[in-house]
Parts: structure tokens; C-alpha cells; sequence
């Protein structure tokens, strides 16, 4: 199960990224090399302060590795972006209806109205919010917030999908009902989805391979395949053995 | 602690303040202890408001007054939150004007009124560059701040969905988001504006201040009182519809 192979339909290649806070501090992150497989799920699990969520956003290139190459093999569709995030907070845009917070990362996009409508309304089907497309934010459960993010990620037809603990700030019936959904619209997309998360259970859970960083400062300490979506069987030796794997590598 | 009130106590409590005061104002006119020349009665206004109607004052100094509150108002608010903006946004604009601002701040609008009779002589211009100076700077820090303390996530939101470019990110996110506390600027900035007008006109621009003027050195105090009372009501106008137009625009908030 351990020791992930890597096919050569990478979407995303990291070589020696290093990563760190200010010029002078030493780096939170190093030697990462990571290649991610086209439609695959993959989990970054870790301890708190790792870098995990900066990983993502060096991926998405809101900052700058201290070292090191992200390579994103993109598809070069028009009209798409190559990566989108999902935000823990959904991050929606209070004075912007639901629709219109979904159609934000289309515009500029080289696409008529009518297909940016049209991408508006699968991406809310897809997060099953079809009627909901004139409420407010304000207006939205936490959980509602949180597909509309999902939705907004998804409308602009990304390579890759980047998932900042995106149920982390959720209650477990929401999360659980939103780790369901998510499994769904994975197999329904392909996306390609990084998911980073704290929750063991959650990655066991959601993943096909799960990447654990530790130490410090931090590297990938365990590369996993799992298989996703079942309760029974491993499920429980599949989270105890990435515990043991993160305490082995975590020092407070 | 302070029980509150139900809407209804609440109205009626205010009328009946209102009231009150309006009686007591009465009662001092009529006691003779003041002299009628010095106070007017509240009971005279509405005497003097049919005369200054039927003779066309009351609308023509309505009109000149709106005329220079409209223009200066819309002046001074376009260029506040213009300059607020490109303050807050670019830090290098707004180190090269920071002390510009400090130095120029403190001085009252009244007191640009010898240049502004310089400059435009006794016109309506003067009245509109008085106004909007007032105005300015009500609605430059009011932007500023509000520009500021635009939400930093939503910024990095911009830049993840392709729309951190300036143009985007300033109209998209950065604005809107500032509205709340822009639009707190310009309703304070009407208030303001109202002020000004009537400084401005004292000093002869023809007006509603220029009307109370020449009526106090007729000593005739129940026009000036007439004349108060309108500013009172253009203002309550101006504001009123304004809250309704604040209500609509920021019907997303909660």
C-alpha cells in the first residue's frame, strides 16, 4: 500500500520545492518532490504549521517557493483556468448574489454570456444548489457556502482542483454529508483534486493517495495509496498506521 | 439597565418632545420677557413662509442653495472617494501626499473663503468650491479607511480566480467591499455640505444664507427662523432619500 507510484499522466510536478515565512526564517518546508496523477484524489495530511495549506497555494501561485519548480501540465482548453481553490471559510462574496459569486472566476474568460450562464447553472447542479442561484450569501448555511465555493472552483473547468480544508470549520453531519458529495462529483468530474486536510479520517475516507508531511522542518514522510470511500474493512488500520507514521516524524 | 422602547412609545415620545419644546418656545415669545425682535414665535413662521412663497423668494433661494449644495456636494464627493481610493490603494501615492493631506486637513473650509472670493469672486462657483472642499475630505477619509480595511482573503479570492489585475481587483473586490464605510462618508458628507452652503452664502453668495443675512439686519427673525427651518427639512429630504438608496445598494448585508 505504501510507496505511491506515479503514472506519466502528472498534472502537477514538484521538484525540490522549499518553503518559508520571510527571507531570513528558516523554511517551514523542504525537498518536496511530488508528482500528481491526472483525475487522481490526493490528500495532504500533517500537524499544524507544516506548510500544508502554503503548499497548496504555491500550486495555485498565490506564493513563491524559497526553491525549487511547480510545473502544472494544463490542458490549455480556452476558456478554463488550470487551478481553482476551495477556501476553509468558502470565501464568498457578500455583495454578489449566489450566481453571481459561482460565475467570478468565469469572468474574463474568453466565453460568451450564454455559456458562462450555462457553466453557472451545471456548476450549481452539480453542488445541488439549482434554485438557489438568487439568495444572498447571508442568506446560506454553512454548509450551502461551502458547495457554492465548490461550485465556483468547478465552473471554471480546472485541471486541478486545490481544497483548503475546505469542512474543516463544519459540523460533522454537515462534513460528512459534504465528504459524500464530494466523492460524487470527483467520480461524476475526474477532477484532479489535492485536498489538504487535519483530519486523518476525512483523508482515509475521501483519498486515493495520501501524502503525509512531517518533521522539522517538514518533508513527505509517508506517500500512501488508499482506497477510498469504504468505512469497513482497513478503514480503521489505514488511519492508525498514517497516526503512527505522523507521531514517528512529529516532535513538539 | 435602560428598558427599550416599543416603535410606537418611541414616536410618540418624540412628538411629544417636539411638541413640548415648541410650546415652551411660544411661551417665551409671547411672556415678553424676551423681546419679540430678539426671539419670534414659532406661530409667525408659517406667516412668513406664505409671504416669502407668494413672492417667489422662498423657491428662487431653495433653488440657488440646492444648485450649489448639488454641485459642490457631487464635486467634493467624486473627488474624496477618488483620492481616499488611490491613497489607500497605491502606497506610493500615498507617501508622497501624506503630509500634503496633514497640512492642509486642519484648515476649515470657512477659511478658504477670502481665496474662494479671489479666485471666483461672489458666485456660485465660490459656493461650489467651498462645499466640495468640506466634502473632500469627509469623503477622502472616510474611503481611505474603508479601502483599507477591505478584507485581505477576498484580495487573495481575486488572485486566485484571475481577477487580481488592478482594474478587476479595484472594481470587482476592493470597492465594493468599501462601500459600507464610502457610503457612511457621503450621508456624513450631506450633513456637512448643508453647513458649508449656508457659511458660504453668508458671506453675499445668493442663497438661503444670504436670505437670513440680509433678514437679521432687518431684524427680521421670524424669516431667519423660516429660513432655518428649511435648511432643517432640505436636509431631513436629502437624507431620507438617501438611506433609501443606502438600504437598496447594500441589500446584501445582513
Amino acid at each position: 500500500m505504501n510507496g505511491a507510484k506515479v503514472n506519466g499522466s502528472a498534472v502537477i510536478d514538484l521538484k525540490g520545492v522549499a518553503i518559508g515565512y520571510g527571507a531570513e526564517a528558516p523554511p517551514v518546508l523542504v525537498d518536496v518532490d511530488l508528482s500528481i496523477e491526472r483525475g487522481s484524489f490526493v490528500a495532504i495530511v500533517g500537524p499544524s504549521g507544516v506548510g500544508k495549506s502554503t503548499l497548496l497555494r504555491v500550486v495555485a501561485g498565490l506564493h513563491t517557493a524559497r526553491a525549487g519548480a511547480v510545473t502544472i501540465h494544463e490542458t490549455k482548453k480556452p476558456g478554463h483556468r488550470p487551478v481553482s481553490l476551495v477556501f476553509q471559510d468558502a470565501r464568498l462574496l457578500p455583495w454578489r448574489r449566489v450566481a453571481k459569486n459561482v460565475r467570478f472566476g468565469l469572468e474574463g474568460l474568453p466565453i460568451s454570456t450564454t455559456e458562462r450562464e450555462e457553466r453557472v447553472a451545471a456548476a450549481l447542479r452539480l453542488v445541488r444548489l439549482d434554485d438557489y442561484g438568487r439568495r444572498w450569501p447571508y442568506e446560506l448555511s454553512g454548509g450551502q457556502r461551502q458547495r457554492v465555493g465548490i461550485a465556483r472552483a468547478l465552473a471554471v473547468d480546472p485541471d486541478i482542483l486545490l481544497m483548503d480544508e475546505p469542512f474543516g470549520a463544519l459540523d460533522a453531519i454537515t462534513r460528512h454529508g459534504l465528504q459524500d458529495e464530494l466523492l460524487r462529483i470527483h467520480r461524476e468530474t475526474g477532477k484532479t483534486v489535492l485536498f489538504v486536510t487535519h483530519d486523518l479520517e476525512e483523508a482515509v475516507h475521501l483519498a486515493d493517495r495520501i501524502i503525509v508531511l512531517g518533521g522539522s522542518p517538514a518533508r513527505i514522510v509517508q506517500d500512501v495509496r488508499n482506497d477510498p470511500g469504504r468505512e469497513s474493512g482497513g478503514f480503521r488500520e489505514q488511519v492508525e498506521q498514517l497516526r503512527s507514521g505522523i507521531a514517528d516524524n512529529y516532535s513538539i | 439597565m435602560r428598558q427599550p422602547l416599543k416603535l410606537h412609545s418611541s414616536i410618540a415620545l418624540s412628538a411629544l418632545g417636539v411638541g413640548a419644546f415648541l410650546l415652551a418656545w411660544e411661551a417665551l415669545a409671547r411672556s415678553g420677557i424676551v423681546p419679540a425682535g430678539l426671539l419670534p414665535s414659532p406661530s409667525a413662521v408659517p406667516g412668513a413662509f406664505l409671504a416669502e412663497f407668494r413672492s417667489g423668494t422662498w423657491q428662487a433661494m431653495v433653488f440657488a442653495s440646492l444648485s450649489h449644495y448639488l454641485s459642490g456636494l457631487a464635486l467634493g464627493t467624486v473627488l474624496g472617494i477618488t483620492f481616499g481610493t488611490a491613497a489607500a490603494t497605491w502606497g506610493v501615492w500615498d507617501a508622497f501626499q501624506a503630509w500634503v493631506v496633514r497640512m492642509l486637513r486642519p484648515i476649515p473650509s470657512i477659511a478658504w473663503i477670502p481665496f474662494a472670493i479671489i479666485w471666483f469672486g461672489v458666485s456660485k462657483s465660490a459656493a461650489t468650491f467651498l462645499i466640495a472642499l468640506t466634502v473632500f475630505w469627509i469623503n477622502y477619509y472616510a474611503t481611505y479607511s474603508a479601502v483599507r480595511g477591505v478584507d485581505k482573503d477576498l484580495i487573495e479570492l481575486g488572485h486566485a480566480f484571475g481577477q487580481g489585475g488592478l482594474i478587476p481587483r479595484l472594481f470587482k473586490i476592493v470597492l465594493p467591499g468599501a462601500l459600507p464605510g464610502i457610503l457612511s462618508g457621503v450621508r456624513a458628507g450631506l450633513g456637512q455640505g448643508w453647513m458649508t452652503v449656508v457659511a458660504a452664502e453668508l458671506f453675499g453668495i445668493s442663497g438661503l444664507g444670504a436670505r437670513m443675512s440680509d433678514a437679521s439686519g432687518l431684524l427680521a427673525t421670524h424669516i431667519v427662523v423660516l429660513y432655518m427651518v428649511t435648511i432643517a427639512a432640505l436636509y431631513g429630504v436629502c437624507d431620507f432619500l438617501f438611506m433609501q438608496v443606502q438600504q437598496r445598494v447594500l441589500a446584501w448585508q445582513k
